[in-house]
């Protein structure tokens, strides 16, 4: 896109413009009522102070390049899509409803925004609120062309229901995606945010929220070979007892790629339990960033939770940051975290060269090695498939040098 | 098929090797036995061509070829093989994908077309019973949790998969029980041919009861000191290193 490639604006000006814009955006009439004034007042409080500047400062952001600001960004066309792929899935359609009429578990549960950007992304016009009464999947498959496009999307599940969203969020300019979650007393949803390297090089913002009640539980799966910059918010709320969530994340990061997760695990209650497993291969002039937070309130006792992040240097020039923060109140815990950042272990690659494998093939062979711990969990072998793939073929072409 | 001429390494600048002469010939199975340290592991590590040992005198010739500028990968397809004193592991890589590589990536070298997966499949299961292998363990990431002993089997698997024509055995035998050493043993007699030469570097005399050595080499200080039959290690075991080179 043009636009991209002439920087226009500073950091400031681009904030301010796009804080302008969003404002303009807002319809909160997509909110229940209640929630309206809350929201309301976010909104009316954004501003560049607000947006730009505190923002710039939070920790969670201290890594993250925030070049999407620099440009004149316009409104911009949300286009349904076919996926990449047919969906394995055999579950029916989610069942899309009127958040505003219905009383949606959903709508009850959404968080009081925690920065301006949440209130500006949820109060979009493009809201969309889903429910699954037994059983049901949500596929999104939408690209934004041609300016920003937020998009707010919640889903509720009844209690003991089962479902699956699949989230083909993808975009030539800015998407701001706000997508939150209520998964009802032993409900299960699975969620799967597959991108795949693909021509345009667009911005992707996604806040995830997901607020989990008794026994239910949420594993997701975001694996990422795209060449966007991709920053993913995920706030897990454990609410209640025996509630679970499996974070999973695998990602090729390639040169010119921000791959950025910021992380809270909340737990609220006793017996739940929580495990992040997240690797990232990054290429010379890619970015991995991952900050993954697990808070434990005082009476959350005999909890579990776990969190791990290897990022694997491909080449000089590839950067990695990762930041695990804990925060625990309770002290009958079990929590162990880890992360670790290197390049490829020369003992590993002399030894499968020494049985013959060429250096390139080897490299390639530990490249998805590195990757299969968190690829092979995922349960869809169609997903396997399609990531080992694209890390095949482009780990065939140099790094392009970063910009 | 291996002659090594005046061969002196170093390591990070560090002389290991010091003027080492070896001759093996095609059919013969040579045992370098030495105290630790004295450099067995360096002259494996040379031979199949691991980055860090600077050859700084002498030369290696492999089937009259020198090698010293060979790759790990190429000195592999020219038929030579190392069975590590210490495999490492390979997460996320299965015994399968990994020896399929590794036998296309042979056969490519030598404009063979790739196996299909019967094929393959019935090659791995013919080796894998030839060591007592259970079949599961195939679809088991490289060494990964495996046992000491298991590796060694792992290493002499791989080895009888790739059909080499110079196999190096670094203290396979160590770590290994009594059952698993007759397992190994039996495997590399098996694999015994007018064709393939062994060096196997061991400390014990015992793996030299159950695979039969016609030259016995003994190194100290990157130097072989004396060679010998058979008996050598018989001399070796009953007196010691110390007596055994003071009366030489
Ligand atoms: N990678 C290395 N870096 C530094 N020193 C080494 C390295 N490898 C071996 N050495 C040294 O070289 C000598 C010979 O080691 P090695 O060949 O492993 O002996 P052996 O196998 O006979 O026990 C030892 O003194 C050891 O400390
Ligand atoms: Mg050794």
């Amino acid at each position: 896109m043009e636009m991209l490639k002439s920087p226009a604006l500073t950091l400031e000006e681009g904030a301010a413009h796009l804080t302008r814009l969003l404002q303009e955006q807002v319809a909160l009439a997509n909110l229940p009522p209640n929630l309206r004034v809350q929201w309301d007042k976010w909104v009316q409080e954004a501003n560049l102070q607000t947006l730009f500047w505190e923002q710039r400062h939070k920790e969670d952001w201290k890594y993250t390049p925030m070049d999407f600001l620099r440009f004149p960004w316009d409104v911009g066309l949300a286009r349904r899509v076919s996926p990449p792929f047919s969906i394995p899935s055999v579950l029916p359609y989610a069942e899309e409803v009127d958040g505003v009429e219905k009383d949606l578990p959903a709508l009850r549960s959404l968080p009081v925004p925690s920065s301006p950007w949440e209130a500006l992304l949820g109060g979009t016009s493009s809201a969309h609120h889903y429910y699954i009464r037994k059983e049901g999947s949500l596929i999104f498959s939408v690209r934004g062309e041609g300016g920003v496009v937020p998009y707010l999307l919640t889903l509720s599940l009844a209690p003991h229901s089962v479902g699956e969203v699949w989230l083909f969020p993808s975009t030539e300019a800015l998407m701001l995606l706000r997508f939150h979650l209520h998964v009802g007393q032993g409900a299960c949803l699975k969620l799967f945010f597959p991108s795949y390297a693909n021509e345009a090089q667009g911005y992707l913002y996604t806040i995830l929220s997901a607020h989990l009640e008794r026994e239910a539980s949420l594993e997701t799966y975001d694996l990422s070979t795209s060449r966007e910059w991709r920053r993913t918010e995920v706030k897990v709320y454990l609410k209640e007892a025996g509630a679970k969530v499996y974070l999973h994340g695998a990602a090729y990061v390639d040169s010119k790629t921000t791959w950025d997760q910021a992380i809270r695990v909340e737990h609220g209650a006793p017996h739940t339990e929580s495990n992040q497993l997240f690797k990232s291969l990054v290429r010379a002039g890619g970015r991995s960033i991952f900050q993954g937070r697990i808070y434990v309130h005082r009476d959350a006792q005999k909890t579990n939770a776990y969190q791990s992040h290897k990022a694997l240097l491909w080449e000089k020039n590839a950067t990695a940051y990762s930041r695990p923060q804990l925060e625990i109140f309770a002290d009958d815990v079990r929590c162990t975290h880890g992360v670790t950042t290197g390049f490829l272990q020369g003992e590993m690659l002399t030894y499968l060269r020494t049985r013959g494998i060429p250096l390139e093939d080897a490299r390639k062979i530990l490249a998805s090695a590195f990757l299969a711990e968190v690829i092979e969990k995922v349960p869809y072998e169609i997903l396997h498939t399609e990531m080992y793939k694209v890390i095949s073929s482009c780990l065939s072409s140099p790094a392009e040098l970063s910009r | 098929m291996l002659t090594i001429q005046n061969l002196h390494v170093s390591v990070e600048g560090c002389p290991i090797l010091q003027g080492l002469n070896l001759e093996v010939k095609a059919g013969e199975v040579h045992a370098l036995m030495g105290p630790n340290g004295a450099g067995k592991s360096t002259l494996a590590a040379v031979l199949a061509g691991k980055e860090g040992y600077e050859i700084t005198e002498g030369e290696v010739l492999f089937e009259g070829r020198d090698i010293s500028e060979l790759s790990p990968e190429e000195r592999s397809h020219a038929g030579i093989f190392l069975a590590f004193q210490y495999p490492v592991e390979i997460p996320g890589v299965s015994m399968i994908q990994f020896l399929r590589a590794a036998l296309n990536a042979h056969r490519a070298a030598k404009q063979q077309e790739p196996l299909d997966t019967a094929e393959l499949m019935a090659l791995l299961r013919e080796k894998a019973a030839l060591l007592k292998l259970d079949p599961a363990f195939l679809s088991r990431s490289v060494n990964e949790g495996f046992s000491g002993g298991e590796r060694k089997r792992a290493e002499i698997f791989q080895m009888a998969v790739l059909e080499p024509k110079l196999c190096i055995l670094d203290e396979t035998d160590s770590g290994l029980d009594i059952d698993a050493l007759k397992i190994v043993s039996d495997a590399v007699n098996a694999l015994r041919s007018p064709t393939r030469a062994f060096l196997l570097i061991t400390h014990y005399y015992r793996l030299l009861q159950y695979i039969r050595p016609d030259v016995v080499h003994i190194l100290v200080e990157g130097r072989i000191m004396r060679s010998g039959g058979p008996e050598l290690a018989v001399e070796l075991e009953e007196k010691g290193y110390e007596a055994l080179l003071s009366t030489a």
